[in-house]
C-alpha cells in the first residue's frame, strides 16, 4: 500500500521557491558579462542576426505621406548585405551593396552601378531613416567607447561615447538591451548638447537556434523639428544561413544572386 | 613809349588781329574775362565733368580691385602654382606631384612674400541633423596667416591650429547647427577611396561676405592628406603685393617645372574676371556720355556768347579781322575755357579720389544699399577709389570734344557772320 507522502511544510516550500529564483538570477546575471565590450558585442550580434535572407516591408512616413518599400535582403551577418528593391514598381530593380566600408548603388535606369561616399552607411537609403548602420551595428562598435550606464534585472542600457577623430556627429547614444539574452531594443541618437535626435526601437524577437534573440522589427524616429517615421518589419526570413560570396559582387549587384 | 601800333621800326605795327597765334591766344583769354559769368558757367561745367569722370573711373576701378583683392585674400590667394588638369577640374587626382621644387622656384622671385601649401577636396559635412555638400580646404595654418585674411575675421572661436580641427563660415555652421566646441563628421572619396572623418569646430569665420561665410571649410592639410590620400597639395597659394599677381605669374611660368603652372588672380577668377573685365568696357560709353554732355554745354554757352557778341564780331571784322582767325579765336575760347574747367576738376576730382583711397566712404554706404545684390562676390565693406593718371587722359576727352563742337557750330556761325549786318545786331 502506498502512503500518502507528506507534504512539505509551507516553510519549506517558501525556501526552495526563494533558491529556484535565487538560482535563476544569478544564472542571468553570469549570463550577462560585466565588461561593457563584451555586452556590445552581444548586441551588436544579435541585432543583426547572422547570415539570413528576407523580405522586408518597409513604410516609410514623412511630411504627412506614407510610402511602402518591399525590400529582398542577403547578408552574411558580418559586413557584407546585398539588397534589392521589389516594390513600388517605380523603385523597382534598385539595389545596394555593402561590402565593408563601401557601399555601391545600382540605378536600373542608368543601368549601371554607382560607389557612394561613406556616408552612405549612415545616411537612410530610400528616403527613409534607417541606415545601413542601424542595420548592422558595425559603427556602434568601431566609433564608440561603451560604458553600463545603467543595470537593473531586466534591463542593461550601454552609454557609447564617440572616439577621438570618429566619424560621426553625434555627442552620445544610449543602447538599450533586456537581460539576460541581450536582445537590443532601443538605440538612442543624442546630439551633442544631450538632446535625443533618433530613436531606434526594436521588437517582435526571433529566438535562434542558437539562443539568440533577433528583432524583426525596427522602427527608426527622427526626432527632430519635422522629422519623420520609418518601420521595416522582416517576413519570410531564414537566418543561419551562409550565403556564398557571389552574392556580394557587383555582378550580384546588378544581375541579382539566387542559391 | 609807343604803343604795340606803332613800334616796329615806325611802320604801322600788325594789330592783335593781324599777329600770329600767340597773339590770338591772348586774345581768346583776355575775352574769358571780360565775360566772367559765362566765363564761370563753362568752368563749372567743365570742372563737374571732369570730375564726375574721374570719380567714376576712379570709383569703377576700386570696387573692381576691392573684388579681386576679396577674391584674393578670402576665396583664393593672389597667385597659386597647380597643374593644368586641376586649374581645369580640380580634383585632388590632378594635385602636384610634389611641392618643394615649385615652392623654391617661387620664393626665389623678389616680389613672392609667402608660400604655402593647400589641398582642396570636395567633402560632404555631417551634423546630427542635417548634412552639406562643401569644397574642403586643407591648410598650413601658420603659413595660411601670412597670405590669407580668414584668420583676420573669426566671429567665435579662434582659426585653425592642429590636426583635428575645423574651421567654418558662419553661415555653413548654422546651415549645419553646429556650434564652436561640437563635432562634425566629414566624409571624402578621393584616392584613397571613401574616407571619413570626425573633427571638432573651433572657429566660426563671419566676414560679412555671403560667398565666404557660406562656403568656408578649412582643416588641417594633416588631415586632408588622410582623407585624400595626396601626400602633397593640389595648389602652393603665394601672397604678392595687390596689382602684381598677373606679373608674378608670367614671371612663374618661364621658370616653373612642366608639371605646374602659375595663375594670377584674374586667371584663377576665370568667366567672373572676363565678365568683370567686360563689364568695366560696358562702361566706357558712360564715361564718354559725361564728357558729351559737358562739351554740348560748352558749346551751347559758347553759341549764346556768340549770339551776345555779334556786334563786337562785326566791329572786329570791319577791323581786318579775318573770319577764319575769328573762328579760331572763338575756338580757342572754348579751349582754353575748357581747360581751365579741366584743371579745377582735376584738383577736385584726384583730391576726392585721394581722399576716399584713404578713407572707406564707399564701403558702408555699397554694403547697405547693394549688399544682396552683391551676394556673389567677395565684395566686402572696404571699398576704396583708384588713383590712376590715366583717368586723366579719359577726362580730357571733354575737352577735346568741346574744342570740335566749338569748331563746327560757333566757329562756324562766326566765319559766316557779315561785317556791316553783325555791326548793326543789338547787344
Amino acid at each position: 500500500m502506498l502512503q500518502a507522502r507528506p507534504s512539505t511544510p509551507a516553510p519549506r516550500r517558501l525556501v526552495s521557491s526563494l533558491l529556484v529564483v535565487l538560482a535563476s538570477a544569478l544564472a542571468a546575471a553570469q549570463a550577462v558579462p560585466d565588461d561593457a565590450d563584451a555586452i556590445l558585442d552581444a548586441m551588436v550580434e544579435n541585432l543583426r542576426g547572422g547570415g539570413q535572407t528576407a523580405t522586408l516591408d518597409m513604410t516609410v512616413e514623412r511630411d504627412g505621406t506614407s510610402t511602402t518599400y518591399v525590400l529582398e535582403m542577403i547578408s552574411d551577418g558580418t559586413e557584407r548585405s546585398l539588397t534589392r528593391v521589389l516594390a513600388p514598381p517605380r523603385e523597382a530593380g534598385q539595389a545596394f551593396l555593402v561590402d565593408g566600408t563601401d557601399l555601391f548603388l545600382y540605378a536600373p535606369r542608368l543601368g549601371r552601378a554607382l560607389r557612394l561616399p561613406p556616408s552612405g552607411r549612415s545616411d537612410g537609403f530610400l528616403g527613409s531613416d534607417l541606415s545601413y548602420d542601424d542595420l548592422a551595428g558595425d559603427e556602434v562598435r568601431d566609433d564608440y567607447v561603451a560604458s553600463v550606464h545603467e543595470r537593473t534585472d531586466t534591463q542593461v542600457v550601454l552609454s557609447l561615447v564617440p572616439r577621438e577623430g570618429a566619424a560621426t556627429p553625434y555627442g552620445e547614444l544610449r543602447f538599450t538591451a533586456s537581460v539576460p539574452d541581450l536582445a537590443p531594443l532601443e538605440l538612442t541618437y543624442f546630439d551633442q548638447r544631450d538632446t535625443p535626435v533618433k530613436r531606434l526601437t526594436l521588437s517582435d524577437f526571433d529566438v535562434l537556434d542558437d539562443g539568440r534573440s533577433v528583432p524583426t522589427r525596427f522602427e527608426v524616429v527622427d526626432l527632430t523639428e519635422g522629422g519623420g517615421r520609418t518601420v521595416a518589419t522582416w517576413r519570410d526570413a531564414t537566418f543561419g544561413v551562409t550565403p556564398p560570396d557571389a552574392c556580394f559582387t557587383l555582378q550580384a549587384l546588378e544581375r541579382g544572386c539566387s542559391w | 613809349m609807343p604803343d604795340d601800333a606803332t613800334r616796329m621800326n615806325g611802320a604801322p605795327a600788325a594789330t592783335p588781329m593781324h599777329r600770329g597765334f600767340g597773339a590770338l591766344v591772348k586774345l581768346s583769354w583776355r575775352s574769358l574775362f571780360r565775360q566772367r559769368r559765362r566765363t564761370a558757367l563753362l568752368i563749372a561745367v567743365v570742372a563737374y565733368a571732369t570730375l564726375a569722370i574721374l570719380f567714376f573711373w576712379g570709383f569703377m576701378d576700386g570696387f573692381l580691385t576691392s573684388i579681386f583683392q576679396g577674391q584674393a585674400r578670402l576665396v583664393s590667394a593672389p597667385v597659386v602654382i597647380t597643374t593644368s588638369a586641376h586649374h581645369q577640374n580640380p580634383d585632388p587626382v590632378h594635385a602636384l606631384p610634389e611641392t618643394a621644387a615649385f615652392r623654391q622656384v617661387a620664393l626665389e622671385h623678389a616680389a613672392v612674400r609667402a608660400v604655402t601649401p593647400r589641398l582642396e577636396m570636395a567633402g560632404l559635412l555631417r551634423s546630427p541633423y542635417t548634412s552639406q555638400g562643401a569644397l574642403l580646404r586643407g591648410v598650413d595654418p601658420e603659413g595660411e596667416r601670412l597670405l590669407s585674411d580668414l584668420p583676420s575675421v573669426m566671429g567665435e572661436g579662434r582659426y585653425l591650429e592642429a590636426p583635428g580641427e575645423i574651421v567654418l563660415g558662419v553661415d555653413l555652421a548654422e546651415t549645419l547647427d553646429v556650434r564652436v566646441g561640437e563635432r562634425l563628421a566629414v566624409d571624402v572619396s578621393s584616392l584613397a577611396g571613401p574616407t571619413a572623418v570626425g573633427l571638432r569646430v573651433v572657429g566660426v569665420i563671419d566676414s560679412g561676405i555671403a560667398i565666404v561665410d557660406e562656403t568656408t571649410t578649412l582643416l588641417h592639410i594633416d588631415d586632408a592628406r588622410t582623407l585624400t590620400g595626396v601626400t602633397s597639395a593640389t595648389a602652393l597659394s603665394i601672397d604678392v603685393a595687390p596689382g602684381r599677381e598677373a606679373e608674378v605669374a608670367r614671371a612663374l611660368n618661364e621658370r616653373l617645372p612642366d608639371e605646374g603652372r602659375a595663375y594670377g588672380i584674374l586667371d584663377q577668377m576665370g568667366e567672373l574676371a572676363t565678365g568683370l573685365a567686360a563689364e568695366r568696357i560696358t562702361m566706357i560709353p558712360i564715361g564718354l556720355l559725361f564728357s558729351l554732355f559737358a562739351a554740348i554745354a560748352v558749346t551751347s554757352s559758347l553759341v549764346v556768347s556768340v549770339m551776345e557778341r555779334t556786334r563786337e564780331f562785326g566791329v572786329m571784322l570791319s577791323l581786318g579781322f579775318d573770319h577764319r582767325r575769328l573762328g579760331l579765336m572763338v575756338t580757342l575760347e572754348a579751349i582754353l575755357g575748357s581747360l581751365l574747367g579741366f584743371a579745377v576738376g582735376m584738383i577736385l576730382g584726384y583730391g576726392l579720389l585721394v581722399w576716399m583711397q584713404q578713407v572707406n566712404v564707399l564701403g558702408p554706404v555699397f554694403s547697405t544699399l547693394y549688399g544682396d545684390f552683391l551676394q556673389g562676390l567677395a565684395l566686402g565693406t572696404d571699398i576704396r577709389a583708384t588713383v590712376r593718371f590715366e583717368y586723366t587722359a579719359y577726362a580730357a576727352v571733354t575737352v577735346a570734344l568741346a574744342a570740335l563742337f566749338a569748331a563746327l557750330t560757333p566757329a562756324r556761325r562766326v566765319a559766316n557772320l557779315v561785317p556791316a549786318e553783325a555791326m548793326r545786331a543789338s547787344d
